[in-house]
């Protein structure tokens, strides 16, 4: 018996549409579970067969893990050929359309149940869509994009991130609106005209505007080969079945401790920045040294110093905001939108060596507006505008241990 | 006992001993660090053994008596996983209540020993001998063996430790004794030296999988599609090699205690050129034998093989001792709702083995002593009587209940 050629494979794929939505675990969840529904009905409603999925793996999920659920989209397959070239895997390997909920994930996404930072245009192919919901330009985000060799388009939907909570859904518009968006760029696989047709059926005449609303307001444009960085994620190797210990036993680190950044032993293997929308800037100059930052946070990521300062690793932050909230010292810890930096160096290393310029640098980066995000306020964001920064507090008088 | 045994101080007395007692003293030999308990009959027969065997201060080791069999199996395994030699036991039932931790037990690769005093399952509460309940792991990665005789309980839980332990096997072993008629009845056993049991059976030693602070291991972590058919293949050939190392370590045994354990996997009984044999497990073998010397008076060419070693199954060895018959007849104190010709879980597992044989026998079941049921000579005879009829067997005949009230075809096997 003859088995299956490469294009033979491929022939099987052609007529597939495949969406990708990336979610923030738990927070974005019923959004995203919202979303690939609503596609499948609209192209249901439009005569094609579709299904979707949630990658399986991303369950039991934590609070704002990188996810993905799956929308499959035909309009020449039956619903058995269409769950036969696609129900069977757990990921997909190329999508038409990537959605993003929350900005901050163009940084790379690692989902729990997955290895390493992942590029989120990894499953982008020629002609294929990044649709990304932020209050940025689209400049801001393709230079934290993977450089790809082929064209393919950026659309910005104008928006913040919509986060709710396990037990309760936020009804924003944002599901709307992205599948407005998702007709203005993907024509092929859903209709302006039955989005809405749809959406007046299922929730109701006044959230028809939105939709046309996010048609309206999407703005796309190509993203060349030039564009983006080289994403030095690479895809780990596997051991075979006998090339690794019994017994489900993996090797655990070793327990470590010294005084400094990164003094405490943690897993390579297994980082949690990505989950982070906002990072905690700290004004070292002001700490009091409390330790409270330390002593609470859930991760761990906080390093103690020589000087009594605590250090942040941001490859572990998760941004929970736990430190921000229990430090008594008004703007010491500050929760700043993580698209505004670059890398997670040590903050502790940069303020030690030129304390002004760490702290004109976190000054800015903080800018004048506040926000706590509404899982940390259980009342929706708050924003708050900051009348003067705090004067930076001079060595003077303080005891610094050496 | 030989005259050879004594003077090389193997043994240190004989003594009447019901099976759980014997397999008490097999654990105070064995120096078990940790002995989980939780009452359930015939387990209590242990319990109560060695509370004494320490009360007694002939013993030591951490006796934890848990709120459940659940914890019960959560203690052993977990003390297995920190390098102390664990021991627990129930029976039907309360086995069922710990099937979680029995099932993370030989996933997690642990060789616990583990005693199942087989019970009928309930409902309706029945105390009587089935072997349904240690059945239940056959699927999980668990060694399960059956003892026959409170001698046997003794040696093969021992027998256990070595090739539970062994670094080629490290899975859990379940010694299967029938409740009742081994666990509460007395028979003389030759009880071993402490010394020559340490020549036989080494420490247990987890090596790098033992867990401790200076050795940072994570046990049994989540996995995704990515890893489990990898752990799983880990598990089958660990089972596979679980053959050689259960040969292995009845040489050994028999160097140190002379016993004659001809074939570690199972026992022949007059097979040479017995043309319809009958294969069993457990304390069936008593009258089993019986039977086979009433008919060899007779002239009839009957044999019967004691299965021990159920898991792994020795089919190779089966393959080979039942290619010379043409009858065999499996007796099963058990039974698989709805398996194939709704037969026992042994006869299943047997005519699986037999399929690419080249000289197939007829094989057909007897479904006999369930709850507790007595099986007598005359019931075996019935069977060999009907196995060597079977020939043209009806699909109909393939599986026959023996001595159940209200079919006459089946009622009694006496001929």
């Amino acid at each position: 018996m003859s088995s299956l050629s490469q294009a033979d494979v491929d022939a099987l794929e052609v007529g597939v549409k495949r969406l990708e939505v990336n979610y923030r675990g738990i927070f974005q969840k019923s959004l995203a579970k919202r979303i690939t529904k609503d596609l499948v009905y609209v192209a249901h409603s439009e005569g094609k067969t579709a299904f979707s999925n949630g990658r399986y793996s991303d369950d039991p999920q934590r609070n704002g893990i990188p996810c993905a659920n799956f929308a499959h989209i035909s309009d020449v397959m039956s619903e058995e050929e269409l769950e036969g070239v696609a129900s069977a895997a757990m990921d997909i390997d190329k999508a038409n359309v990537i959605v993003v909920l929350d900005d901050t994930m163009v940084k790379g996404v690692e989902p729990w149940g997955h290895y390493g930072n992942r590029p989120i245009n990894q499953k982008a192919i020629p002609g294929s869509v990044l649709l990304v919901v932020s209050k940025r330009k689209p400049e801001e985000l393709v230079r934290f994009l993977e450089q790809k060799t082929f064209t393919y388009k950026i659309a910005v939907l104008p928006g913040i991130a919509s986060f709710a909570g396990l037990w309760y859904y936020r009804d924003d518009g944002t599901d709307v609106r992205v599948l407005g968006a998702i007709a203005k760029v993907a024509p092929d696989i859903i209709s302006l005209d039955k989005s809405k047709e749809y959406v007046k059926k299922t929730y109701g005449a006044n959230k028809v505007e939105a939709v046309q609303q996010g048609y309206d307001s999407v703005s796309v444009r190509e993203v060349q080969p030039t564009e983006g960085k080289v994403w030095p994620f690479a895809k780990p190797i596997l051991p075979a079945w006998n090339n690794f210990e019994e017994g489900i036993a993996v090797p655990a680190i070793k327990r470590g401790f010294k005084m400094g950044p990164k003094g405490q032993n943690r897993n390579p293997n297994f980082k949690t920045g990505t989950n982070r929308t906002q990072r905690p800037i700290v004004r070292f100059d002001i700490c009091t040294k409390c330790t409270l930052c330390w002593y609470e946070c859930p991760d761990e990521c906080f390093d103690p110093t020589q000087d009594g300062l605590y250090d942040i690793n941001y490859d572990y932050c998760t941004g929970c905001g736990r430190c921000a909230e229990v430090c008594p010292v008004k703007e010491c810890i500050v929760m700043v939108d993580e698209l505004n930096f670059d890398n997670n160096n040590s903050p502790w290393e940069s303020y030690k060596k030129d304390s002004q310029t760490y702290t004109n640098w976190a000054e800015e980066k903080k800018g004048k507006t506040r926000m706590m995000p509404s899982p940390v306020t259980g009342k929706g964001e708050s924003y708050q505008e900051v009348a003067k920064p705090v004067p930076i507090a001079t060595v003077k008088g303080r005891k610094e241990v050496s | 006992m030989t005259l050879q045994a004594l003077e090389k101080g193997v043994y240190e007395r004989e003594e009447l001993l019901s099976g759980t007692d014997a397999v008490a003293e097999a654990i105070r030999l064995a120096d078990i660090d940790v002995f989980s308990a939780y009452p359930i009959r015939p387990y209590t027969g242990v319990m109560d053994k060695l509370a004494k065997f320490i009360a007694d201060g002939k013993f030591d080791a951490e006796y934890i008596i848990a709120d459940g069999e659940h914890s019960q199996f959560e203690i052993a395994k977990h003390s297995s996983s920190v390098g102390a030699r664990a021991f627990a036991g129930s029976s039907g039932t309360g086995w069922l209540y710990a099937m979680e931790a029995l099932a993370a037990t030989s996933t997690d690769r642990l060789p616990v020993v583990a005693l199942v005093g087989n019970r009928a399952l309930d409902d309706p509460g029945a105390f009587g001998v089935e072997h349904n309940d240690a059945m239940l792991v056959r699927d999980l990665g668990w060694l399960i063996v059956w003892a026959a005789t409170a001698q046997e309980a003794l040696d093969t839980t021992l027998i256990a430790y070595r090739v539970a332990e062994d670094p080629k096997v490290r899975m859990p072993c379940a010694v299967a004794i029938d409740g009742g008629y081994l666990t509460h009845s007395e028979h003389i056993v030759r009880v071993p030296t402490k010394e020559a049991v340490k020549r036989f059976l080494p420490p247990y030693d987890l090596g790098n999988r033992r867990l401790h602070p200076d050795n940072p291991i994570s046990i049994a972590p989540q996995i995704n599609e990515d890893w489990g058919m990898e752990i799983r293949r880990q598990n089958w050939e660990a089972a596979k090699r679980a053959i050689g190392v259960i040969y292995k370590a009845y040489q050994e045994f028999q160097d140190v205690f002379h016993s004659e354990y001809k074939n570690p996997f199972f026992d022949e009984f007059m097979t040479e050129d017995a043309e319809t044999i009958l294969v069993g497990m457990g304390t069936v073998t008593a009258a089993a034998k019986s039977a086979v010397r009433v008919l060899r008076r007779k002239g009839e060419k009957v044999g019967y093989i004691k299965l021990r070693w159920f898991r792994p199954f020795p089919a190779t060895e089966l393959k080979e001792a039942l290619s010379r018959c043409k009858f065999v007849g499996v007796i099963d104190r058990d039974f698989a709702h709805g398996s194939p010709d709704h037969g026992g879980v042994l006869f299943n597992d047997l005519r699986a083995a037999l399929y690419r044989s080249k000289n197939k026998p007829t094989v057909v079941d007897f479904i006999a002593g369930l709850a507790g049921r007595e099986i007598s000579i005359q019931d075996v005879t019935g069977m060999f009587k009907m196995t060597r009829e079977s020939e043209d067997v009806e699909d109909a005949d393939l599986v026959r209940w023996i001595r159940v009230r209200g079919s006459a075809k089946t009622e009694g096997g006496a001929d």
